[in-house]
């Protein structure tokens, strides 16, 4: 099985190589990771790692343990079992706020943005990190803290641009439709210039139109900005197109690991996507 | 030590009460999930409205059966005009209406009755049970003691009413999840309905025996404030909860305005009385410290 | 037509970003702040001052304390009357036992009392949430009375814990007549109403926020639910603190702390619910409304009670005021959850496109 494993990666690696792009050393590994609720058991002993600058998807089926897994990542659960290395740095139970200072930033398959926020206010707390003056410097109105805020609306902007979302900036999102809240909160994501960037069914519910703008943002993002990607969708079509590498995920066990074309003709990944039966 | 167990058994003993109030909020709380701070509002309304008929000459039975019918149009009239105008609201949005509802309560309760401190006579001698007395030499009010059996006797009619019976069933289902309550036919507004007439009910009993041991006033709001730090002790959602909860909280409470206020005086000097007034709220304030879901509540994950 | 933003470009963020950012509205607080500050002085007679102006403000500060934490942060709290009794109280010993303590400092070092038991009051908030939360704040609401009036180290002595909130001099300049009064309270409370909507468009007024709207996201985001939370904690409370000393040496003089009870505590919360939930605006709205609805019932009802030879009484008079209160607080959260506030600024959304309809 590892055998075969390592192959795959090499696969992967000259895929990669020949697509031309800037794929580098591994920046996240997980390492034997297992996850239990009460009982339940979300993730058994799942291995897989994440190389600079690359797209990498996670996929199966309902209730594989897809969202689990990005919340292990981010430190929002903390596995029972394994190592997270990040950056050469291994921890275990980590803070979710303290995975954010490291630089991971992250959506929600339920969209998670501040309703009661403008737009603008939304992509700001986004770069809650990079901001370091407190409350009394926030008091004041004018001076260090003030400054400090201009900066960064700066900064914002130029996320706003990217996005295309120029026209919506004062609206509170509540009032947004869908699928431009689900771009406001890749903004908020963006905002915080991250290395590392989980998104949770970026596409989810959107139509055509909606799904080729995510992709060509998503893309964009790596392209332009280099941030390293682990997503997960669904849309078996925008998966294979866009992603490097595919981990395949099915009751909390993993089942696949590698290169699209891989992955797809993986008969393990078949039968879990089409029933044993088939 | 005897003068420990009279205390312990009187705390114990008021602390059934307590339960009965937090029942009241359990019930709803577990078929809305409302938070409905206006129930000690409702044992005071309960209890005012029934010394009110009383005041009119009506015999005592009959006036019960008038408050019990007034209770039940006071809960319909609130779940028709203010909680379901508020579905799909925060819980918390929920919970202020309902402090709105306790003021309005509050005010129209002694508009209808007039606000003089009045008795109620349920027949039931405050005095000793004189076979403990004889035996133990430990002075237990028979008053309290049939009180609290009659509280406890409504207690185990509910919790049996909510685990057997098939409207018992359909609450607990929709406490769950409304939605796929409502999926599978179970008519939501009568099950709304039926918990705030039990609630109501369950307020008239706790205002009765309130009332009659303390007669009938304004302070009654806050002794069933002290149904909440039961509450938050036993958990929001569990019937077994508010009974233990109460229990230890009344058994507490008595303790605590005993053998507390020598202590502090030795420590401090002066007076120490009235700990009652706040001690089961810091207890229920360091217990949630160590356990936020309550004795019985439900631990639950924050699915993102 | 008056009320147009055309034509107002904003060249840079830093013009975007004012803390009003629409020039009508600067004019209009400016005129406002001078009525206030020369207008009122002129013509207002001490009754206005005393029993309706000062109140008012010294509500609007409290309700503006309770609005960072409830409002922006989204703690609700039912012991705000006792963060006010704190700030009265340790205002008071501060000018007792510090000899020659400017009256001042003792209000912000009040502040800063109150400040730190409201931390403390706020610690469960970081493992409970809601309802809890607001059973917990009840604990502090009802044990923070008490020590006040069983205590006697903390009133000097004086029976049931009553204190008489010592004179007030400030550079040589005593403030003894309402108006003197008026104004302190005045001046003290535009700075922290400025100084809370400052904060409420910066990052500690976003992390509230966030923290409010969606607290695991938040934290994903990294910001770090303790601090914030406590922060929230912190600053509302120094409010509050700062509004009960002003309640007792500029409002009522002497203070017990049965003052300080759940009712209070609660006509505060209704002043942020009405005023409007998470705006600074509205906790001055709020304050007014809450204010005056009484004196406005005690006005219409019993002279239209004597007309209509209806049997009212004063307690009568009480009785409809909790009803109203009652029905007033549960209409605002049923139709128009964001209060007063949101009403004002839809009228102001409609000024601008007058006499158009969109």
């Amino acid at each position: 099985m590892t055998m075969r494993l390592n192959e795959l990666q090499q696969v992967g690696d000259a895929v990669a190589e020949t697509a031309g792009r800037k794929i580098g050393d591994v920046i996240l590994s997980l390492e034997h990771i297992s996850l239990a609720f009460g009982g339940v058991k979300a993730l058994t002993d799942i291995s897989f790692d994440v190389r600079e600058g690359e797209i990498r998807a996670i996929i199966g089926p309902n209730g594989a343990g897809k969202s689990s897994m990005l919340n292990v990542i981010n430190g929002v659960y903390h596995p029972q079992e394994g190592r997270i290395v990040f950056h050469g740095r291994e921890r275990r139970a980590m803070e979710p706020h303290k995975a954010a200072r490291q630089g991971i930033a992250r959506t929600f398959q339920n969209i998670a943005l501040f309703k009661g926020m403008s737009v603008l206010d939304n992509l700001m707390t986004g770069r809650v990190t990079k901001m370091h003056h407190g409350l009394f410097a926030h008091m004041l109105g004018f001076g260090p803290g003030r400054r400090e805020e201009l900066a960064h609306r700066q900064k914002v902007e130029e996320v706003i641009d990217f996005l295309e979302i120029q026209h919506i900036r004062k609206t509170p999102v509540g009032r947004l439709p869908y699928g431009l809240q689900k771009r406001v909160e890749l903004g908020r994501a963006l905002a915080a210039e991250p290395s590392l960037l989980l998104l949770d069914e970026p596409m989810a519910g959107m139509n055509v139109e909606e799904k080729e703008d995510m992709c060509r943002f998503i893309l964009d993002v790596n392209d332009q900005m280099g941030t390293t990607i682990v997503l997960i969708e669904h849309d078996m079509g925008v998966v294979m197109d866009i992603s490097d590498r595919v981990v395949v995920l099915d009751y909390g066990k993993k089942i696949g690991d590698g290169v699209p074309a891989e992955v797809k003709a993986n008969p393990d990944v078949i039968k879990a996507y089409l029933g044993a039966g088939h | 030590m005897q003068f420990f167990f009279e205390a312990l058994i009187g705390g114990l003993l008021s602390g059934v009460m307590y339960s009965l109030v937090a029942l009241g909020f359990v019930l709803i709380y577990k078929a809305s999930g409302v938070f409905n701070f206006a129930q000690g509002a409702m044992v005071f309304f309960a209890a005012l409205t029934v010394v009110g008929f009383v005041g009119k000459g009506v015999p005592l039975p009959i006036a019960i059966v008038l408050a019990f019918g007034a209770m039940v149009l006071l809960g319909l009239a609130t779940e028709r005009f203010v909680l379901r105008k508020l579905v799909g609201q925060p819980p918390i949005s929920l919970f202020m209406a309902t402090i709105g509802l306790t003021f309005f309560i509050e005010g129209l309760a002694p508009m209808l009755w007039g606000d003089a401190v009045q008795p109620i006579e349920l027949g039931i001698q405050d005095e000793p049970i004189p076979w403990l007395l004889e035996r133990f030499d430990i002075v237990v009010s028979r008053f309290d003691l049939v009180a609290s059996g009659i509280a406890a006797a409504l207690v185990v009619v509910l919790a049996i009413f909510f685990q057997k019976t098939r409207i018992g069933r359909a609450l607990r289902a929709v406490a769950d999840d409304h939605q796929a309550a409502l999926s599978i036919g179970i008519p939501l507004e009568r099950i709304w309905a039926i918990v705030w007439a039990v609630a109501g009910f369950v307020a008239l009993v706790a205002g009765l025996l309130w009332g009659s041991r303390n007669g009938v006033q304004f302070a009654l709001t806050f002794t069933a404030l002290k149904a909440l730090p039961v509450l938050v002790l036993g958990g929001f959602d569990s019937v077994a909860g508010a009974i233990v909860g109460g229990l230890i909280i009344g058994a507490s409470e008595k303790l605590a305005e005993i053998y507390l206020p020598p202590l502090m005086q030795a420590g401090f000097g002066g007076n120490f009385g009235g700990i009652e007034g706040w001690f089961p709220y810091v207890l229920a304030l360091l217990f949630l410290l160590v356990r936020p879901e309550g004795l019985f509540g439900e631990r639950h994950i924050d699915r993102v | 037509m008056l009320y147009r933003e055309a034509g107002q470009f904003k060249a840079s963020f830093a013009e975007d970003m004012q803390i009003f950012p629409i020039r009508q509205d600067r004019i209009a607080i400016g005129l406002l702040l001078a009525f206030a500050f020369f207008g009122i002085p002129l013509f207002a007679s001490e009754y206005w001052f005393s029993a309706i102006l000062i109140p008012f403000l010294i509500f609007a500060l409290a309700a503006l304390g309770l609005n960072i934490l409830t409002g922006y942060c989204g703690q609700l709290s039912l012991g705000t009357a006792a963060f006010m009794a704190v700030g009265a109280y340790a205002a008071y010993n501060f000018q007792l036992r510090v000899e020659g303590i400017p009256i001042l400092v003792s209000f912000v070092l009040a502040g800063f009392t109150a400040a730190a038991v409201g931390v403390l009051f706020g610690l469960p908030s970081l493992r409970i949430k809601g309802f809890y939360l607001a059973v917990a704040t009840l604990a502090a609401q009802f044990f923070i009375v008490w020590v006040l009036t069983k205590f006697p180290w903390l009133s000097n002595n004086s029976s049931s814990g009553v204190i008489s909130a010592q004179k007030i001099q400030i550079l040589g300049f005593s403030f003894d007549t309402p108006v003197s009064k008026y104004l302190l309270v005045l001046g003290i409370v535009v700075v922290m109403a400025l100084a809370a909507k400052n904060l409420a468009r910066s990052g500690t007024g976003r992390a509230w926020m966030a923290v409010r709207d969606m607290d695991v996201a938040a934290q994903v985001i990294g910001i770090p639910l303790m601090h914030t939370k406590l922060t929230a904690f912190a600053v509302s409370s120094f409010y509050c603190g700062v509004a009960g000393a002003l309640y007792a040496f500029c409002y009522l003089g002497s203070v017990e702390p049965d003052g300080f009870n759940l009712d209070l505590s609660f006509r505060i919360l209704f002043m942020v619910i009405i005023g409007g939930v998470g705006t600074v605006l509205g906790s001055f709205l709020g304050a007014a409304f809450i204010l005056l609805l009484p004196i406005f019932l005690d006005n219409t009802l019993l002279p239209t009670a004597h007309a209509l030879g209806l049997p009212f009484s004063n307690a009568t008079v009480s009785h409809i005021q909790f009803m109203v209160f009652g029905a007033l607080i549960m209409f605002f959260l049923i139709v128009e959850p964001h209060g007063l506030a949101r009403l004002w600024q839809i009228t102001k959304e409609k000024l601008r496109l007058w006499p158009f309809p969109h």
